[in-house]
């Protein structure tokens, strides 16, 4: 049964200090998935650079986020005239932990993310918790069909279906 | 951005570490065989508490004279963050110190599964509470010197009413060098870069010495600035105290339950752990224990998961496999040299006969000191996502078979062919007693803590 949680932390703002787990502090969680979003500005002009950008990178990129195998989904959506962009993904509760190992690991492909942000530091930046902290916006309702299902397990779940209805088919011949 | 190989490490020259100012229990292994004693003291009066932190420093072992055999033994000391409070630690350095070290292991209790039997309230006292301050690790190499050097430990605070011994656990080496389940363990531990220790084959690439000690640059090229001052930090570092209870006969029953002959229950007992009894790795030893190999430093870590990735030889949810993937992940995200941690482990109470199946009640189990400059990023990751999590292995919520929390319902998973094997309902073999998170400090570090002004209260 999927059921939407209130996050039972204090919001962004009230002082309390910037870190991986300040991802954990806001955003809700349905079961072990959790919602994040920030809403940040763009350079002038960065909203074109980054639909460019992004477009052509989108394939390499992928490569990388099926690696990390904890982002259900992600989306880059530009508004306000290309102003701000909005940044909202769901993940599994592990990939906070795996932070670190991201930014130590493919820190390319996220700045190549987000470097048409205004005042974005770089991942490797000890600053980037902060910053994220000021732009993230808690989600006032989070749904997830599979609260309890990461995304390892639905990839594992759909090879194991797809052998055993080619067993059936085979069964069946 | 498709490079995965280990996070880019600056080019800085590494300074040799300063072995006369770091605690011996950070880089160096405890003696074998071995007795000694943890005693944690509570501070009522900061002055006093100095005075016999004072008193203890001359005991306490560097990390340069660990071997010198005239020593009768030798000390370890460590606080808390309550301990640093009691000790009249300025206010702007207490909160330079890192969220989880403040806020204590109990508090962290939802980030280690510490739930059910190992929750926080079913500590033993001062396990959890504020009167944890100051804990301290007495190592002799037997009982006399023990004896001694406990007497030195006495005078340093018996006329201090200020201060006041609220634990004591005495430890020793089990028959054989045994955990008292019968397993040879603490074979491993990371290879720090610079600490001048034997290295044996299959101890891995040296690791930075900043992942474990505060001074030096750590895997990221950083160098730790928190926490405040500089003098207090230098050489510093932390350890998770974990005190666990052991239930041998739980362990011996289910796998009477789950084997049908002697030899397939030591198959799943070595399944479990990663390594037969003698300490024989399943990886090199697949089929039978091999006590020449388990015996032979030279060779009893000599491997990696390469030849094994689909675990048919040591599973993936191995005990070994688990705490230290070494190349196992190889083909992931997964910056390992950043989840490292340093390993001192010591044994209590009596072994359960052998042969007994049924518990008799006593005490037993293992006191792990687990050190590392980055708790979160170590202990907290390796305890929170390898340990007490399967997703990283494609095991759902599987746990560690023999220090998980399943709660008496977890399962086990042993890759075979043609179909694996999964054993279900395996009771919880390892309960937490008490644990805490502690900062232990360099030796000048210890002094300036010693001889910090008195306006200080």
């Amino acid at each position: 049964m999927a059921t939407t949680t209130a996050a039972p932390r204090e919001t962004k703002g009230t002082g309390t200090k910037a870190s991986p787990s300040g991802m954990k502090d806001q955003g809700l969680t349905s079961g072990q998935a959790h919602e994040f979003a920030v809403i940040l500005p763009l350079k002038p002009g960065g909203g074109q650079r980054m639909r460019d950008r992004l477009k052509e990178s989108v394939t390499a990129g992928t490569k990388s986020l099926d690696k990390m195998a904890t982002l259900h989904d992600l989306r880059f959506v530009l508004f306000d005239n290309d102003t701000r962009v909005l940044f909202a993904s769901t993940y599994d509760g592990s990939f906070e932990q795996y932070i670190k190992d991201f930014a130590t690991l493919v820190p390319d492909l996220i700045d190549n993310e987000f470097q048409e942000c205004e005042g974005y530091p770089g991942v490797r930046s000890p600053e980037i918790w902060e910053y994220i902290a000021l732009y993230q916006n808690e989600a006032i309702v989070f749904y997830s069909a599979y609260p309890d299902v990461t995304v390892r397990q639905v990839l594992k779940g759909q090879r194991v279906l797809k052998a055993f209805e080619q067993l059936l088919d085979e069964a069946s011949s | 951005m498709e490079a995965l190989s280990a996070p880019t490490i600056l080019a800085n020259a590494v300074p040799a570490l300063d072995v006369s100012d770091i605690q011996a229990t950070v880089l160096r292994p405890r003696p074998s065989p071995y007795k000694g004693e943890y005693f944690i003291v509570r501070i009522d009066d900061a002055a006093q508490g100095r005075e016999m932190l004072r008193r203890l420093i001359p005991h306490v072992a560097p990390a340069d004279d660990w071997w010198v055999p005239t020593l009768p033994g030798w000390l370890a000391v460590a606080f808390t963050f309550q301990g640093l409070k009691a000790l009249g630690v300025p206010q702007t350095s207490l909160d330079s110190f890192p969220q989880e070290f403040r806020e204590g292991m109990a508090a962290r209790a939802s980030i280690l599964n510490d739930v059910g039997n190992n929750a926080p309230g079913n500590w033993e006292y001062p396990f959890g509470t504020s009167d944890m301050h100051v804990a301290i690790a007495v190592y002799a190499k037997d009982e006399p010197s023990l004896e001694t050097v406990l007497e030195l430990a006495r005078q340093s605070h018996q006329d201090l009413p200020g201060t006041s011994v609220v634990y004591r656990l005495k430890f020793s080496e089990l028959p054989g060098g045994r955990n008292p389940f019968g397993f040879k363990d603490g074979l491993h531990n990371p290879h720090v870069e610079g600490s001048g220790e034997h290295i044996h084959p299959g101890y891995g690439p040296a690791i930075k010495p900043g992942e474990f000690v505060m001074g030096y640059p750590d895997e990221l090229g950083e160098t730790a600035t928190s926490p405040e001052p500089e003098v207090l930090r230098r050489n510093g570092t932390f350890l998770a105290f974990r005190k666990f209870h052991t239930r041998v006969a739980a362990f011996r029953r289910y796998l009477r339950e789950q084997a049908s002959s002697p030899e397939e229950e030591e198959l799943i007992a070595a399944k479990m752990v990663g390594r037969w009894r003698s300490g024989a790795p399943l990886v090199l030893a697949p089929q039978r224990d091999d006590a020449n190999l388990g015996g032979d430093l030279g060779r009893n870590n000599a491997f990696n998961y390469e030849e094994d990735m689909k675990g048919l030889k040591c599973p993936f949810s191995a005990h070994i496999r688990r705490v230290n993937p070494r190349d196992a992940l190889k083909n992931e995200i997964v910056a390992i040299n950043l989840h490292h941690f340093l390993r001192r482990g010591t044994n209590y109470g009596p072994p359960l006969p052998e042969g007994a199946l049924e518990d008799d009640g006593e005490e037993r189990g293992g006191v792990f000191l687990l050190i590392g400059a980055h708790l979160k990023q170590q202990f907290e990751f390796v305890q929170s996502q390898w340990v007490t999590n399967g997703d990283f292995i494609n095991h759902g919520t599987e746990q560690d078979p023999i220090i998980g929390n399943s709660q008496g319902d977890g399962t086990f998973t042993i890759p075979k062919l043609p179909v694996r094997r999964r054993l279900h309902g395996l009771p919880q073999f390892v309960e937490v007693r008490g644990g805490e998170y502690c900062f232990m400090p360099g030796l000048r570090a210890l002094k300036w803590l010693a001889e910090m002004p008195a306006e200080a209260e």
